[in-house]
């Protein structure tokens, strides 16, 4: 005799996480609207006083300048210096270890994760479409600043290539996407919350640090390829586009923490 | 009638104290079984184990003949859980949450939540967060029935429910069982166990004490009872009485320890006056001290002696 199982709807975990994410997502796209719409406004003035700059940038020890770039002035120059060698990614790493760290940590420690898995879900299902929503969540915020910068960047004279621009949000993506994910998997491994943040976030100050000195402290240099942030940076993507190896190390970080977090996941006890 | 659930040598250990110790015991279809022991016995570590949640350290369990770990979810969609620390999203409303849960299943029948919540007078538009601990309770209760389930596994179920609710859930039971459905009823309350249970396990420190039928248990079941008459009370003729534990008496007043039966002690009360007598039902620590003096306990008499 066989019964018939009832059988989860498709994505259902995913739908369910993307109306939980909503109001927040909304407020992390109004606050980098804003910030895209500052990084814009103030572009043409730093544009007029371009030789202060490249002055200030004289001044600079190396390793400022290999993170900031040769050229404050130009429109490339400028969204690279200004926002992503360091805000955006900033932006975009909160996000996403906050948000994989509550994917299931988060829900686990709430005490909800127990009835979710009392479902027919199974746990690589729930996994899945945790790490989806996810994914979802940052290629939002990544769509949201591209499109502020793209229609205010010609507004404030700050034109760059469509293309390039394309290359360095998709990167910038990939890398807060890898710090997500492996939040979502030390969370999925653990059920601490806490310290799914702690340890993720350490890790991208230590791996932006390695990035950030590798170019003046030749020690560094050849653990330099470990760093997320190198595959992110160089080449510097505003001026120059990517190129498909660092998609691919990108992405090969998230997909192998989020394979750890599926096996850890499915072999643990819940906590209570 | 085939077994819903059986433990074979159950045991899951955690670090130091908590956790079970080879629980074996059988829930056949269409019972009512309850689960009954004092806080942090191990009965949420049990039903746990029987949903995946958890895994055994030793000895294992099985539910519709599957074992958790291979069949979580064949077994989950014919399973209703109520846990008994019920955490759910608080942001969402009544409805919502149903919803999103029913989307897990594969959809629940809207006529079912609503029918449900009408009874529990559960408002759905509400949300969750500026619910009441009852009212939550009946979100989870709505939850574990809506999809009509062959199990139910009831974590402390009346736990914030008032009296009235009470009874209405006993009813939800008592329908249930007459649609063919099998309960598990986890409990920390005798009397609860006896209105609804048609056999009880009886689990201290994660041991299984002893698997009764509730009616046999009320009958080993210890009793307090005191009599006032209208003169000194007579105590002779009861201490006398098979089954009287213990008697004392002060001036008109008779209290009396009585396991099993009162009959006796009633009619041997009658031949006075009696201006009023109370009865209290016995915690459950008396009746496991009765159910460890009848030597039930399985585990005292085989032991190596190594405790004694």
């Amino acid at each position: 005799m066989s019964v018939e199982i009832a059988r989860p709807d498709r994505l259902s975990v995913l739908r369910v996480n993307l109306a939980q994410q909503r109001r927040a997502l909304v407020w992390w796209a109004i606050a980098i609207a804003l910030m895209a719409l500052l990084f814009a406004a103030v572009y043409p003035s730093v544009r007029d006083s371009g030789d202060t700059f490249d002055d200030y940038l004289e001044q600079l020890p190396d390793a400022f300048r290999s993170i900031l770039g040769e050229d404050l002035t130009s429109p490339a120059g400028y969204l690279w210096s200004q926002l992503f060698s360091s805000m955006g990614p900033i932006v975009y790493l909160v996000y996403a270890i906050g948000a994989g760290a509550r994917a299931i940590a988060g829900e686990e420690e709430a005490g909800s994760l127990d009835l979710v898995l009392a479902t027919p879900l199974r746990r690589t299902v729930v996994l899945r479409d945790k790490a989806l929503g996810l994914v979802s969540g940052t290629v939002l915020l990544s769509a949201v600043l591209f499109v502020a910068l793209a229609i205010l960047g010609p507004a404030f004279d700050m034109t760059v290539p469509l293309g390039d621009l394309l290359a360095a949000h998709a990167v910038q993506a990939l890398l807060s996407l890898a710090f997500g994910m492996i939040a979502l998997a030390i969370g999925a491994a653990t059920g601490a919350r806490a310290l799914a943040i702690g340890v993720t976030s350490a890790l991208a100050v230590l791996t932006y640090l390695l990035w950030a000195l590798a170019p003046s402290v030749d020690a560094l240099e050849p653990v330099l390829p470990l760093s997320p942030f190198r595959w992110f940076a160089d080449p510097q993507p505003v001026a120059e586009g990517t190129e498909l190896v660092n998609v691919v190390v990108l992405a090969a970080i998230s997909a192998v923490a989020y394979a750890i977090g599926l096996v850890t996941f499915r072999e643990r006890d819940l906590a209570t | 009638m085939a077994s819903v659930v059986v433990a074979d040598r159950l045991t899951k250990s955690y670090g130091s104290t908590r956790g079970v110790v080879e629980l074996t015991f059988e829930v056949d279809a269409g019972e009512v079984f309850g689960f009954l022991g004092p806080n942090g016995a191990g009965k949420t570590t049990t039903i746990r184990t029987m949903l995946d949640l958890i895994r055994p350290t030793e000895g294992g369990i099985t539910v519709f003949g599957l074992r958790p770990r291979d069949d979580a979810p064949a077994i989950h969609a014919r399973v209703g859980y109520l846990p008994g620390e019920l955490a759910l999203y608080e942001r969402m409303t009544a409805l919502e949450l149903l919803s999103a849960f029913g989307s897990f299943r594969g959809g629940v029948a809207r006529s079912r939540i609503d029918a449900l919540a009408e009874r529990l007078g559960l408002d759905l538009t509400r949300r969750i967060r500026s619910l009441s601990h009852g009212n939550k309770q009946k979100v989870g209760l709505v939850l574990a029935f809506a999809h009509e389930p062959e199990l139910l596994i009831l974590d402390e179920p009346t736990q914030g429910l008032d009296p009235l609710m009470q009874q209405e859930f006993y009813a939800m039971i008592d329908e249930a069982r007459s649609r063919g459905a099998t309960v598990f009823l986890s409990s920390h309350v005798m009397p609860e166990v006896e209105r609804v249970c048609d056999r009880v396990a009886i689990i201290r420190e994660g041991r299984l004490v002893t698997v009764a039928d509730v009616g046999e248990l009320k009958a080993r079941a210890v009793r307090r009872l005191a009599f006032h008459f209208d003169g000194p009370a007579p105590l002779q003729a009861f201490t006398s009485l098979p089954s009287v534990r213990d008697a004392e008496a002060h001036g008109d007043t008779l209290r009396l320890t009585v396991q099993g039966v009162v009959d006796p002690v009633v009619k041997e009360a009658a031949r006075h006056t009696v201006v009023s007598m109370e009865s209290e039902e016995a915690s459950l620590e008396e009746i496991f001290l009765a159910i460890y003096r009848d030597g039930t306990h399985r585990d005292a008499s085989d032991g190596d002696g190594s405790d004694g």
